[in-house]
């Protein structure tokens, strides 16, 4: 599994694409952009509903409204994020795959958060029927976000390791 | 002067300790991107092309709070980093942009906060309406892009 990893990523470093984000001036901080801008309609979203599940904040519109509201740009915002990754990822591929935080972000944190937030995302219709949230949805937004700051926190990490 | 403030003793304590810069970094990360997802929503929505079913007035009522305070978190925050390498923040002519962009990007952030109930109270959003929430799209990304160029082409951050 490992060696077919590591073949992996060596063959994305090679592609094309890989290159030109690793060796131009501006292909890197563009590719940065992309997941940067990803991240914050992701981000965005996200902690727009888990908020509201908390119950923090104006309660205009409540959860179940929100998730529907917010749910076709989340996956987009996701999409992007996505897009962005993986280019990144494949400019020093081999490098990444060494990477402990990166490990634990990849591998563990994000794999995690992100099955959480589809449990979240499709629970918000049940929860935030009312304005009033039941004390599992307060729980579980709130744990969403705790779990979206240890994926920043380990992708902060990433050039310490 | 800036580097007065660099060598300060709390900011000193603050730039050499690796834990601490590092949750600072987390927190400015996260608002930074917290604020930007939150006010793209709006400006998406009043363009039309997300959250079609809700009045642009309630969507902006319910997310421009939460936008606002991500905001204050992530200039706090960003102010610690600054500072800790204030003598070579300051003059860096890539982190002028960067700043002047975030400065443009409030000021029409504020005016889609402030057009949402008169546009929502139209028959029809118009479309001087949609050009300004385009902008104000934009010059965010144009932010994040000034942002991303720093340590590219400038080596700092």
């Amino acid at each position: 599994m490992h060696e077919l990893l590591v073949s992996f990523a060596k063959w994305l470093e090679g592609t094309p694409w890989a290159v030109g984000v690793r060796t131009s001036l501006w292909a890197y901080p563009f590719t940065q952009l992309i997941h940067f801008t990803g991240l914050s309609i992701w981000i965005g979203t996200n902690l727009a509903l888990d908020l509201r599940l908390i119950g923090v904040g104006k309660q205009r519109e409540t959860a179940a409204q929100l998730a529907d509201d917010l749910f076709a740009w989340n996956w987009i915002g996701f999409c992007i994020v996505l897009l962005g990754g993986f280019l990144l990822f494949s400019s020093t591929a081999t490098t990444f795959l060494v990477n402990v935080a990166f490990q634990w972000k990849l591998g563990v944190l994000v794999p995690l958060a992100l099955v959480w937030h589809i449990i979240v995302q499709r629970k918000a219709r049940a929860w935030g029927q009312t304005s009033d949230t039941p004390i599992i949805a307060k729980f579980s937004g709130l744990t969403e976000i705790l779990l979206w700051i240890s994926v920043i926190t380990a992708a902060v990490e990433i050039p310490n390791h | 002067m800036w580097e007065a403030l660099e060598q300060s003793g709390w900011v000193k304590t603050f730039g050499s300790t690796g834990w601490m810069y590092a949750s600072v970094s987390v927190i400015h990360y996260l608002t930074m991107f917290w604020f930007i997802g939150s006010i793209a929503v709006v400006d998406l929505r009043v363009m039309g092309v997300a959250a079609r079913k809700r009045n642009v007035a309630e969507l902006a009522d319910q997310i421009f709070p939460w936008a606002w305070t991500g905001m204050a978190l992530a200039i706090v925050s960003g102010f610690f980093m600054f500072a800790a390498d204030a003598g070579d923040w300051a003059p860096d002519p890539v982190f002028h942009v960067k700043l002047l962009m975030i400065a443009i990007s409030i000021v029409f952030a504020i005016i889609v906060q402030r057009g949402a109930p008169t546009w929502a109270a139209a028959p029809e959003i118009p479309s001087y309406a949609k050009i300004i929430a385009l902008i104000s799209l934009l010059l965010w990304i144009g932010t994040i892009l000034s942002a991303s160029e720093i340590p590219a082409l400038e080596g700092l951050g």
